[in-house]
């Protein structure tokens, strides 16, 4: 989260310096990148700390409605797709980074896996967390205190 | 398999898992990576697809206004125009529930998010209301069908992502915006002052109060000015105006309005960035569905079918397309919906020859009546929650409000040109007007 907080303040940092410096008539075009960097790493980092915090967008939480081994059962189910999808950004965002290697960025010519190298990492990072999840729940249950809010069993 | 029968299998994947309980952005993920394996396409170009549909400079306008709300909320600002709000019309009959809808036309001009709205109110005025004997369920419904107006009246997240995704322009959506925007809040303060609770009848504010209040709320409302002046005037983009509102929030707000709250920036910087990277994952997932959905013939499939009941008529199809979209944000959330569907929109619009700013309008305009209707009423939810009442109670509360929606889609469908007024006067390219060749005025389609 705090890496998300970061984020946002770096490219509200950089937006910032991007407008003066080009109503100064010395604009820093590097600036713009560092922002389109900032924000592309904090979308999908944070994507990745939602997972952890099941802050998501659901359609429905139809699992908070359930208890017992329905529920276990749906709930694993759920963050095996989660973790499915997290494996494939793993492995064909590794495989775009290591393409985009070779692509730059004008002015500043960095590499554009500098920036697609956000996508295998979150994937890898909810791939973790799924598998906590899992591990956690398995354990000891997916019912939590938050179940007893009025705000699940409904829709979100 | 045929293109239709992956299309179905996607959908219903999408659907099927969503409905299960898989977050919005993986169930979308998981429709588009299955449908990989039965097509060509690689499942590398499409995680590729993911990043490539937020590397966009215009989406960075969605956290910015999302955190001109939170730190406007956390702020505690807001209290200052919930009071000029009362001194205009809280001596009105249902006096507090005008000063909910005024004050969300205010704070519309602030935040682009009707949640950040909610929030506001639901933790102000909503238990002024239930001490006052307003029905907490009239209360919730109320509030929610309130803040819809955040996704009209500018800034718009609604606005920044279909202008994006559309290649519409922002500026002229924020303008269009307006009318409809307008239109809901004169709306339900008719329907509050003749078919909601009384209140507590209180004297009319005297012009002192009035001053004093006005006085009290002019550095927070500088800030639709600092935004819309800044992108009419061609200083600034969206996005940029959004970071000027939020530092101007950061430096003279908070220091001269709330100085206690400078140690609380970096806690409303870090839920922001948290806050934000929720809808933008949904845009990654959702660009790649909608990528697959036109490599898939989707949009030549569904454009087809409303062909075949409206032909060319541009009124039709939009009437066609408000159903479609009602259906939709009954189920979606209306970011996934605006990108999924945007090819299926651009298609329409070409076989009716419709103005793309007019249909921006009118679509977003019908997704932010998605906000207050179940089974996904974001801000119903969140309102009923907040004000402790049942989500159900609160639905029928809102059902003869949903009239007041219906009119502003109808105007909004049927009246083009009062629509596109704004826009056409301030940005007129926005509206595909051109310059005249004798270098005065513009020569604009009829």
């Amino acid at each position: 989260m705090v890496l998300c907080g970061i984020s946002i303040g770096g490219f509200t940092l950089s937006v910032f310096c991007d407008v003066v410096t080009r109503e100064l008539g010395t604009p820093w075009l590097w600036l713009q990148l560092v922002t389109t960097g900032f924000f592309a790493w904090g979308v999908f980092i944070g994507m990745a700390t939602a997972t952890r915090r099941i802050d998501h967008l659901n359609l429905v939480e139809i699992t908070k409605r359930m208890r017992g081994p329905k529920r276990s059962l749906l709930e694993i189910t759920n963050r095996v797709i989660i973790l499915l999808v997290g494996l494939a950004m793993v492995v064909f965002g590794t495989q775009n980074c290591l393409n985009d290697m070779g692509s730059f960025r004008a002015p500043s010519l960095l590499p554009l896996a500098t920036y697609t190298a956000s996508v295998p990492v979150a994937g890898a990072l909810i791939v973790l967390f799924a598998v906590e999840q899992i591990v956690n729940g398995w354990r000891h249950g997916f019912e939590g205190p938050e179940d007893a809010d009025d705000f699940a069993g409904i829709v979100k | 398999m045929s293109n239709g029968a992956i299309l179905l299998l996607m959908t219903g994947l999408f659907l099927g898992l969503g409905y299960m309980g898989v977050p919005v952005a993986f169930a979308l993920m998981a429709g588009v990576l299955v449908a990989c394996g039965l097509t060509p396409i690689s499942m590398q170009s499409m995680v590729g697809q993911m990043f490539h549909g937020i590397d966009s400079e215009i989406l960075l306008a969605v956290p910015f206004f999302l955190l001109v709300g939170e730190l406007m909320t956390s702020a505690d600002v807001t209290n200052r125009m919930i009071r000029l709000a009362q001194t205009m019309v809280g001596h009105l009959r249902g006096g507090l529930a005008q000063v909910v809808t005024l004050f969300s036309m205010f704070f519309a001009g602030i935040s682009g998010s009707s949640t950040a709205d909610v929030a506001v109110l639901s933790r102000t005025v909503a238990p002024e209301m239930t001490r006052e004997g307003y029905d907490r369920a009239f209360t919730s419904a109320l509030i929610a069908c309130a803040s819809t107006m955040a996704n009209l009246i500018p800034p718009s997240i609604m606005a920044v992502v279909y202008g994006a995704t559309g290649n519409v322009s922002i500026g002229g959506l924020f303008l269009a915006g307006i009318v409809p925007g307008l239109l809901i809040g004169i709306g339900l303060m008719i329907y509050s002052h003749f078919f909601g609770p009384t209140g507590l009848r209180k004297p009319r504010a005297s012009l002192c109060e009035f001053a004093a209040a006005t006085r009290a709320s002019v550095l927070p409302l500088m800030i639709p000015l600092i935004i819309m002046g800044g992108i009419l005037t061609g200083w600034f983009t969206p996005t940029e105006a959004g970071m000027v509102a939020s530092v101007y929030i950061i430096l003279v707000l908070v220091p001269l309005l709330a100085r206690g709250h400078i140690r609380h920036l970096p806690r409303d910087f870090v839920y922001t960035g948290l806050l934000y990277s929720i809808p933008l994952a949904l845009v990654a997932a959702a660009s790649a569905f909608g990528w697959m959905l036109a490599y898939l013939r989707g949009p030549d499939i569904v454009s087809g079918w409303i062909e075949l009941i409206a032909g060319h008529d541009g009124r039709i199809i939009m009437f066609l397309l408000v159903l479609l979209f009602i259906v939709i944000g009954d189920f979606m959330d209306a970011v996934p919906a605006i990108i999924i569907f945007m090819p299926i929109v651009i298609k329409l619009n070409e076989l009716g020859d419709i103005n793309s700013l007019h249909m921006g309008v009118v679509l977003i305009t019908t997704l932010v009546f998605g906000l207050i209707t179940p089974p996904y009423g974001l801000s119903l939810l969140v309102a009923s929650k907040f004000v402790g009442v049942a989500f159900s109670r609160a639905m029928f509360a809102s059902l003869p409000i949903y009239v007041v929606f219906f009119a502003t889609i109808a105007f909004t469908v049927l009246f083009p040109s009062m629509v596109l007024y704004l826009p056409k006067l301030f940005l007129p390219e926005s509206v595909g007007c051109f310059k005249s060749p004798s270098g005065t005025g513009y020569i604009c389609p009829k």
